[in-house]
Parts: structure tokens; sequence; C-alpha cells
């Protein structure tokens, strides 16, 4: 019911010693301000008040650079949501996070937003997340004790929980070289074209002559923290690929899921649409790695 | 579409969407009055309690905050936010009055108990999370099928059952034998069917700036549509008379769709200003918005239709249960029109009805667009669907079959139809979207996206005449430069009206739509308007409008006359020049005649000007009829609109691209209720969850059809202004069922509740895969 | 504690003293008397907000003042130039797409963010650019039909 925020501490550290620092200081009751599309919304709405806001925008080892990195590509903290939709080498290499933020229809909202402040809200309906599970992403995080790597699939705890300490933060995404003949894509379910998704589903597929050599499969909204269908990976990877054999994996991976009913779906559509969502994706996912 | 007008029939731009488009144009919460103060309202965290005890000290104790009132403040005069406790032309119905401006309980989450004005809105807000409450937390009730049950929480006092209102079928509407006409009918299909709980969703947030000065004239900017009766409703409230009020409706709207034909928290900052003595601005949250003003009227109908074999409309029952607040807001209308239109469309020879209106805990109901028009005809023409599919029929064929004639006996009040092209509706918009080529043919389908047309029909309204006041006023006043000014009080709901009017000046004068400019828009200064609803601005304000026109032209052509030494019959306006008719290069400037009329040596100067007033005795109502393509996915259940299609009767076209323009909103929202707009509420505790756009959505731009089509019929009806009938809530009646017979025709599923969402049509069809 | 902050408004150099929980939206409206900016929602899901930021379309409503130092803003009132409406507000007003007006000041600045990027877009493109941006009067058709006009023009 508010449309003024409450008062608050406000710092521009300019070094990620001087950041951290000051989440030191505050602990929970600081907030990191990259954007602000979530953080502010949220503060209006008095789901959180903290009482300091530290812009990490003038962090001099923070950057919104998207680029080679060895084989694979880093992508900086401050790179926007869009910056990395059109970057020719997300598109090249990596489609599916370019198709997974291509469906997130808000223009402002993917100019403005970062990807990494997009995974630290942890909301389990997070468009970009599934992609970089499929994507073996990795999160490079910095606090007071160093610099440590935390796999994508190791972030999360739980809804709106993450792995990372108040004092942390994270300067970039890496991703590895996607394999030859890889293939990826990303669909999700919604009530309106720009909405938070019903479920959401990412795969990416390795192929060799017909044969699925490794493939990995996400889905989000119908759980607490995305889903890996480690299950359904399994009835495809190493197997010679046939629609029956995908509509194998789809259901397989509908198994995995444990959706709730909440205001946009309910748990036996999510259930059911899980399996079809993940049978599309897979299709197209092949066809990109043969194609 | 040729014309014959010069003004009328364009497709002209509007003045006053020039500073729209610049970001000059003031909206209400644009206006900023020196010294002004900003209020905040505290709402209800329940959806039914006592308050037992306010404690304000530490709201008022809070540096900058000028005052703090609750019910003990306000005046205890119970009021209705509709205005429809007094009288408003020929309507026996009247409203009770049920509510007083802060109230001393809840009965809906939401309900405003408290308010603060300070300095900066940083302050208000903090004041408002200063105020202690004691709440009584009290059972609730949702549904208004469990408010009728006996032992339900009893919700006002002085109505124990919970149902304020309730009657009959309208005398005007009754007729023949509807059981007998059943038991005739070879065919009978029945329902109930849920039109839900519409969110308005107008961008601009409910907003007000109030002022009381010294002298006790109450001054409010308000983006209330209903200005005049608002001011009379206020004069009420606060024991003082109309002409100490001014509505000021000279600000732009950010859309109204009928919830601003109520007042919502204008009482509200008035109060706060008389009490801090400074002018108070009050802006809603989003969230208030939701939760605290009009929506449609959700409403349970069940009707039952009675065909014969050649799809003749034999019987015809419709019997509503609206869904009310905790005060009746606009509900009552809502609820007891749903039957006018219902049942007074297609023509039957055995029709019988009722309608409920029950009070629950849930937020505000009142009009939305179509005002029970879109709601009873999702429950009508979806079953003359199912029952056009029992016959074998074609529905394009029933409906021409069962469409009224001119002449026949209206919707309103059994007033005699003056125009209606329904046929016309019909014929084109199948032809449009090729019925023909994709009724029951699945055409363009795949294995797993099937393809089906739909479509519906409708009569609305020019204005409520005879169960309403349908009387409106225009002043018209010529400037020296020879243009006018016309003061009128449509207000600004934002359809172009403006224009409109400007045209049909124009037009009736002779002089250029760009000389007039639309001016004074408060009830300090224009004479009676009822205002902009029942789609009756371009109908009978228009007439209004020409009326004044017909009067300001003759005072200059009287003139112009002594000017020029010829008689006034033989004079005509032609642009901006006067001339001889009988000797046409005989013509002097506009200009020059009005200047010296007003500034003039002669010592007989006068301002031309005109007064016009017209009463809408006529049932003119406009008509349609609507076409859906859609695809659904097999697998997903997904609906997806491929092409939609609005035939529109509304007269002849004052400007085609508001008409368009109208049309095409309104398939946005009928989509949306048809599709996807969905309140809901946490049924342990009341409290509604569909309080922003991320909880409740509306259809974006990539949710429209692929592709619209509109039908502008543009036929005159013999009553309107150069022909014109009302066109802003038609655009959106039938847009809902159509898609709801297209899904139909499609995967053969029909859902009774709106919306029709991909998990209903899942669990429908593993219900119908089972049988 | 109030912070001073540099920034530009429509080719203007701004320095305000703002603080730290002021919205970019709320210095825009009410102490800066920019009230072609619109409020709605508040919380970045209508677009009606928008404005371009170093000419990207953002948020006002879900961004600090504070964070808007040193940037280069356009608001409607900067779209017009010397009084010569821009190609975009000529198309909005000639074609109908401007109904109760409160969706447009954001939604012509979205189409302005994407005619710099894109000068010859279809009509799908326009859909998505506009993607964020409500509107409750004209079901998007005008809207669409005035940016391929502006485009072309």
């Amino acid at each position: 019911m508010f449309r003024t925020l409450k008062p608050f501490e406000y710092l521009e550290p300019k070094s990620l010693e001087e950041a951290t620092g000051a989440l030191s200081k505050y602990g929970t009751e600081a907030k990191v301000y990259a954007a602000g599309v979530d953080l502010v919304p949220r503060m209006r709405r008095r789901v959180i008040q903290p009482k300091c806001i530290i812009n990490i925008q003038n962090v001099e080892e923070l950057d919104d650079v998207i680029a080679g990195n060895g084989d694979g590509v880093r992508i900086g903290t401050l790179a926007s949501k869009r910056s990395i939709e059109i970057s020719d080498i997300i598109k090249e290499k990596y489609f599916v996070l370019h198709e997974a933020i291509a469906n997130i229809v808000s223009i402002q909202v993917k100019t403005q937003g970062t990807a990494v402040g997009n995974l630290c809200v942890a909301t389990p309906a997070s468009d970009v997340a599934p992609a970089l599970y499929v994507l073996d992403a990795k999160l490079n995080v910095f606090g007071p004790s160093g610099q440590r790597l935390i796999p994508i699939d190791e972030f999360y705890l739980g809804v709106g929980k993450t792995v990372l300490e108040p004092n942390e933060i994270i300067t970039e995404i890496l991703l590895p070289a996607p394999a030859p003949n890889t293939g990826g894509a990303f669909k999700k379910l919604v009530r309106s074209a720009e909405d938070i998704a019903k479920v959401n589903a990412a795969a990416s597929i390795t192929m060799e002559k017909g044969v699925c050599k490794d493939v990995r499969i996400a889905l989000g909204s119908v759980a607490p923290t995305v889903v890996r269908a480690k299950k359904a990976e399994e009835v495809l990877r190493g197997k010679k690929i046939d629609q029956k054999l995908i509509e194998k994996a789809a259901k397989v991976a509908a198994d995995e899921v444990t959706p709730i009913s909440d205001l946009r779906s309910t748990a036996d559509y999510r259930k059911e649409t899980s399996a079809v969502l993940v049978k599309r994706i897979l299709a197209k996912a092949i066809e990109r790695a043969n194609g | 579409m040729t014309t014959e007008y010069k003004s009328v029939g364009n497709r002209i731009a509007q003045k006053d969407v020039v500073l729209k488009a610049t970001g000059e144009g003031i909206y209400v919460p644009d206006v900023n009055l020196p010294g002004q103060l900003w209020g905040k309202v505290l709402h209800s965290p329940h959806a039914h309690a006592n308050i037992k005890k306010i404690d304000k000290s530490k709201a008022e104790a809070l540096p900058g905050v000028k005052c703090v009132i609750t019910f003990d403040d306000t005046p205890k005069i119970l009021y209705a936010r509709s205005f429809r406790d007094q009288p408003l032309g020929p309507s026996k119905a009247l409203q009770r009055s049920d509510e007083y401006i802060l109230n001393d309980k809840c009965r809906y989450w939401g309900d405003a108990i408290a308010a603060v004005a300070a300095v900066d809105e940083e302050t208000a807000e903090k004041a408002i999370g200063l105020i202690d409450v004691e709440y009584e937390v009290l059972p609730f009730v949702l549904d208004p099928r469990d408010a009728v049950k006996p032992g339900a929480p009893v919700i006002q006092d002085w109505c124990p059952n919970n149902i304020p209102v309730a009657g009959p079928c309208p005398p005007f509407i009754k007729k023949g034998d509807v059981k007998k006409g059943f038991e005739e009918s070879d065919v009978v299909v029945e329902g109930t069917f849920f039109s839900m709980k519409q969110v308005i969703c107008q961008l601009e947030p409910q907003s007000c700036v109030a002022n009381v000065d010294t002298n006790g004239k109450i001054t409010i900017y308000s983006p209330c549509q209903l200005a005049h009766p608002f001011r009379r409703e206020l004069a009420k409230m606060f024991g003082v008379g109309s002409g100490m009020i001014n509505v000021n409706s000279t600000a732009f709207v950010g859309g109204s769709f009928g919830c601003r034909l109520s007042c919502h928290n204008e009482p509200i900052a008035i109060m706060l200003s008389m009490v801090a003595r400074k002018p108070v601005k009050l802006i809603y949250s989003k969230e208030e918005d939701f939760c605290n003003i009009d929506t449609r009227t959700p409403d349970y109908i069940t009707a039952k239709l009675g065909l014969k074999k050649d799809g003749t409309l034999h019987a015809l029952q419709v019997d509503t249960m609206a869904w009310a607040s905790g005060y009746l807001s606009r509900a009552m209308l809502a609820g007891s029109i749903t039957l006018v239109w219902g049942m007074g469309h297609y023509r039957c020879n055995n029709i019988d009805g009722s309608f409920k209106v029950v009070y629950t805990n849930t937020p505000l109901s009142g009009a939305m667009r179509g005002f029970g028009n879109p709601e009873v005809m999702w429950a009508v023409d979806q079953l003359l669907d199912e029952a056009a599919v029992k016959l074998g029929l074609d529905p394009v064929e029933v409906a021409l079959k069962n469409a009224k004639k001119p002449g026949e006996a209206s919707n309103m009040g059994g007033l005699p139809l003056e125009s209606t092209y329904i046929d016309d509706c019909i014929k084109q918009g199948a032809e449009a979207i090729g019925w023909k080529e994709k009724h029951k043919k699945n055409k363009g389908g795949t294995a797993t996206k099937k393809r089906g047309v739909g479509m519906s029909t409708m009569t609305h309204c020019s204005d409520g005449w005879p169960l309403l006041l349908a009387h409106s006023g225009a002043i018209i006043k010529f400037n020296e430069d020879g243009t006018i000014n016309l003061i009128c009080h449509p207000g600004s709901p934002g359809t172009h009206i403006w224009g409109s009017l400007s045209q049909v000046a124009a037009e009736t004068i002779g002089i250029p739509v760009e000389d007039v400019h639309i001016s004074g828009m408060q009830t300090d200064v224009t004479v009676f308007d009822l205002g902009s609803h029942a789609s009756r601005s371009m109908f009978v304000t228009g007439n209004a409008v020409k009326i004044a026109a017909q009067k300001a032209k003759k005072e200059l052509l009287d003139y112009a006359a002594k000017m020029m030494v010829e008689d006034p019959d033989d004079l005509e306006v032609d642009g901006r020049e006067v001339y001889v008719k009988s000797n046409p290069p005989k013509r002097i400037p506009v200009r020059e005649v009005a200047h010296e009329a007003i500034f003039g040596a002669r010592g007989d100067g006068y301002t031309p000007a005109g007064v016009g007033c017209w009463n809408s005795t006529y049932s003119s109502p406009p008509t349609a009829a609507y076409f859906a393509e859609v695809e659904v996915d097999t697998e997903t259940y997904e609906v997806k609109v491929l092409k939609f299609v609005t035939a529109m009767d509304c007269g002849k076209a004052i400007n085609p691209m508001s008409v368009e323009g109208q049309c095409e909103g309104g398939i946005q929202n009928g989509l949306g209720a048809g599709l996807m707009e969905n309140y809901v509420y946490n049924e342990k505790t009341g409290e509604p969850l569909s309080l922003n756009y991320t909880s409740y959505k509306m259809p974006g731009s990539l949710d429209m059809p692929d592709e619209t089509q509109i039908i502008i019929i543009d036929k005159p009806d013999p009553k309107g202004p150069y022909g014109a009938k009302g066109v802003g809530e038609p655009a959106l009646v039938g847009i809902a069922p159509a898609i709801g017979n297209a899904v139909y025709d499609a995967i053969g599923v029909r859902i009774y509740d709106q919306p029709i969402t991909p998990e209903k049509i899942m669990k429908a069809i593993k219900e119908q895969k089972s049988k | 504690m109030k912070k001073v902050i540099n920034l530009t408004i429509n080719g203007s150099p701004y320095e305000v003293e703002v603080e730290p929980n002021l919205t970019l939206n709320a210095l825009l409206r009410d102490r800066l008397g920019l009230t072609g900016t619109k409020i709605s929602c508040a919380e970045g899901e209508c677009g009606v907000c928008t404005v371009l930021i170093d000419g990207k379309p953002m948020l006002s409503c879900s961004m600090l003042a504070v964070a808007a130092n040193g940037t280069d803003i356009i608001t409607i009132e900067g779209l017009a130039e010397n009084g010569e409406l821009h190609k975009i507000q000529k198309k909005f007003i000639e074609l109908g797409a401007i109904q109760c007006g409160y969706c447009s000041p954001g939604m012509m600045l979205a189409v302005k963010a994407l005619l710099d990027e894109n000068p010859n877009p279809t009509r799908d493109d326009v859909k998505k650019a506009i993607g964020g941006n409500l509107c409750r009067c004209t079901g998007y058709v005008k809207i669409v039909d005035a940016a391929l006009a502006a485009a072309k023009a």
C-alpha cells in the first residue's frame, strides 16, 4: 500500500573490499543494489526493509562485460539481462540462455535488471536460472575470506535462499565451452505473455550420430528451487534418440517435480505440462544440436 | 467510407490528444495546489471486523502530521458512493445509503477506516503505520451463495439476510409464460455461469485534490464521471448547498471504464482538507486501486433457453446473483440491469427472471464497461451456441433468426427500437472471420493444435432512459476571434469524446473543428450533464451540443444579418465565413461578425451563445456482433485468439478512428476477462491475493489476437446527433462469449466460469474422457 | 543523509540534492515538476513510468534517484525538439494511438528506444518492444500502427 520508500543508509563503494566490508558491517540488514528493478518494488511493498543499500554500480572490479573466457564465456555482474540476450557470443554458443531471456517480455525489466541480480532474488520461477543450470554455469563469488566458485546447482537452498553469505558478492557468471553439436532450448508457460512462469524448462543436449552424448534438463516453478531432472537425463544419456524415448524422458521429468497450486496455476497442470515442455524443448534442442 | 459532412465522419486527430502526447496534459495526480498536504488512508487488514478502539495519538504526534481522522470525525450522514440514494429521473429504485465516509466497522479487506494529512507523502505513510487499531475480528463470508445461508455472518446490521436488494423480471421485459415456453421447446439448455470480478485496471491510480476554503467552498479535482450527481451527493454528505461545491473535471483522466462513476477517496480528501484547513492531495497506490475502488460486479448467472427446432428462441429465463461488497456501491445497479440486457436482446415470446444482490466481505463491486451486459451475455450467448449445436443449426442463422428489427420493443423500458443494423453486423462479421470455411471445420488445425470459431451478439443502450435520467446540457459561446468555447461536462474518460463533441459542434455551426475549444469542465460553470456512463455521451451530450450550437449559430447569423443587411434565414456559415445563400460571393468572416457583436459600436452588443439541453426519451441502442477464431493447444491447453472481428452498429461514426479505437480496446478488456483475468482470495483470511499487475494479469501487446478487424456499419440512427449512437461499452460486451464459443468449436469443451484457463480446460477434458 | 547528484534531463543539466530513498520517478514528478512521466503500479509491472536512461528504456519507479547520478535522461517532455513534435508523437496523434493518454509517455519512449536500435521493425518487433507497457484503452492496435508509421516517416 505504499508509494514511498522508508529511509536507509546509502553507500557507493568503489571496490569489492569496500563493498563486502560494508556488507559485513550491516549483515542481513543491507541489500546490494545493482539496478533496483527487483529491490525497489519489494521495498515499496515493505517485504524487505534494509537499513543500508549498497550500490555496486561503481565497484571497479565489477563490470557488465560479456566476453570469451578461455574456451568459455564470462558474464560480468553488472551485465543487464538484455545485453546478455542480444550478445552475439551468447546467441551463437549458449542459445538456451538467449532464449530464456527472450521469453522475459518487459524490455525495461531486461534492460535495467542484471542476470546476477535475478539469481540472487532466488525465486523458484527465475527464467535465467534453469538456462544456467543446463549450461553448467558457475558463479564466481567474492567475500572477506577471498574468492570461491559455486556451481549453479549448489547455489540455491530454498525459496529466497542461497548459499551466499550476507557479505559476499557474485563477481561473474562463468559458462564452460559447449561441446560440439550441442543445442539448447527454453520454454515457459504463462497466464499472459508478460508473466512469471507457471512452469519453465531448459534443456541442453549434445548429439553424435543420433545418439545423446550428454544432456541436461532443468525445470523451474515446480519446486522450491530449480529441479535438475537427473532421472530423465539418464533415460536419454548414451542412447539413440527417437520420439518414444523423448516422451519417456519427459514423463520421467514430470515425476521428478513437486509443484504446488497457487494463484498462477494448479499442481496437476504443472505436473502434466512439465512433461509437455520437456518433450518440446528436447525436440528443439536436438534439432539445434544437429543443425 | 464516404462522408457528406465536413467534420463529422472524419478521422480527425484530437486537440486534447496533442497535450497527452507531449506530457503537458495535466491529470489529477499532476495537480498541485499551493500549500497542499498529502493524504493517506489506513485500510482494514481484516475482511470483517468491528473496530473496538483507535489510538491515533502517536500518529498525531509525528512531526509534519496535520490531522488524523476516523469515524468519530466524519459527518454521521450515510451516503451511497453510487449517488443512487437520491432520485435520478424516473427510476423508483433508490439505493439505500449504507456507508459513512470512514466506517466504524470493517466490511471488507481494504475498507477505509482512518486517514492522515501530512506535509509530505513519506510522513503521511509513516503516520498511517502509527495508528493503533484494536479489532474484534469477525467471521467473514466471500461467496454470496454462502452469505445467503442461514447463520452466515451479518454484514450490515439492517440487513440480516445479506440480501439488500432483490427483484423480479422488469415488467417491460417479462413476457408470456416461461414455464409453458420451455415445455413447448424442442431443446432446452441451461447452466449457471460465473462472470468474474474484473478489475478495472485503469492505469491512473484513483486520485483527487480537495480544498475547502475559509468560505466553506469545496473544490475537488476528481476523475468522477458523474460530476453533477457527485456534487449533489457531496452536498448531502457535508450538509452544504450544491453551489458551495465545485467538482473540477478539467484534468485529464487516465482511464475510467466505470470505476469512476462512483466516488472513492474524494470524500476522505475533502474531510482531511476541512480538518487541516489546507488543500489535500490523495493518490492511491495500485494496491489500493485493487482493493478499494469499484471493480466489475461478479455475478452468478443462471440462464435457461428453450428453442424450437428451427432455431426460434421460444423461452428465456435468467436469474442472477450479484456479489456486492460490504457496501452496495454500484452493485445494486449492475446486478439488476443484467436482466435488461440479457433478456431484452433477442426476440422471445416467453421471458422471466429475477435478480439478487448479496452483501459479502469482498472489496467494492460496481460498474465496469458494459455494466452487466458482458456478464449476462457470457451465459446467454454460450447457451444459445449450445442450443444451436444440439439442434444441428448454424449459430449465425440462429442469431439472425432471433435478432430484433427496428420498431420492436427494445431492452430499454420496452421503447421501440429507433434503429438496429444487427443483421448487417452478423452477416459482415461472419464473412470477415471466414465463418463458413471455419465453423466446425478445424481449418488450419494440426495434430496438437485445434482451431475453431465462435460468435456472440448484443444490444446495449445509448443512455438509460426510461430506467434512468437521460439529460445533458451544453453551452457554446463565440469568442471575438470567431472560435467557440464548448462548455460541457461529459467528463474526460479518455474515450475521445471531447474531440467527437467538437466535431458535432463544428459540423452544426459550419466552422472548422480546430476552432472549437473545449473549456470549463467544472460544475461551477457547466449546466447539468448526467455524465459519462451508459455509453451516452455521444448520443445525449452530442444532441445537447447540437442544440447549443444551433442556438449560438442563430445568434451569430442574426448579428451578421444586421451587418450585411440580409435576411438571417438566407445566411449560412462556410468554414470561417458567413455567406448569403442566394448570393454566395457576398460573405464576411465569422471573426468579424463575432468581434462586432461583442466589441462593436452599435450599442446592441451581445455574445453569440446558446445553451442546449436534451433529454433522451428514445431507445437507440447500439448493436454488435463479435467473432473469434481461436487455436487451442491440445497438450498445454493454452488458448490463442488468432483473429477477432467486431462488427459494430453505433449509428453514424462521428470519428471512425475513435470508434475503431474503442472496439480494439474492448477486445483487450474482453479477452482479459475471457482468458486470463482472475481475482482470487486467501480463503482462510479473506485477503485478496490479486493486488497488483503481477498477481492479476491483463492482456499486454503480445496477448492480443494476431489480427483484429473492426467493421463499422455506419448507418445513421434517426435520433442520434448526425445519426450517432453509443459505442464505449458495446466495444466489450460480446468478446468473452465469442471466445468461449470458439473454444467449444475447437475442442468441444465449454467453460462456465471465467476466465477460461488452460487448467480448467485440462480438468474439463479429463472429466469428459472419464464419463 | 542527502546526496548531491548531477544528471542531464532532456538536454539540460541538473544538480539536485536528494534523499537516498527518493525514487527517480518521484524526483522527476514531485521535485522537478516533470509530470509528463506518469506513475501507476510503482513496482515495475506496467511500464507507465518508462524513461530513457542513456538511451535505454528503464522504469523510473524502480530506480533510486541517487543511482541516476551522471546519467542522461530523456522524458516525454524531451521528445519534441524546439517545439517540433517527434515523428513518433505525430504518428501517435494522427493515427489515434492515444486515448486516455496515461500509458502514452512511457509507450512512446519504449517505441523510441526500439526505433533507435532497429529503424525498420516488423509488427512483431514492435509488439515485443512494448510488451512491458500496459494499456487498457487501445488494445495496442493503433499503437503498433503508429510505431510502424513513425519508422517509415
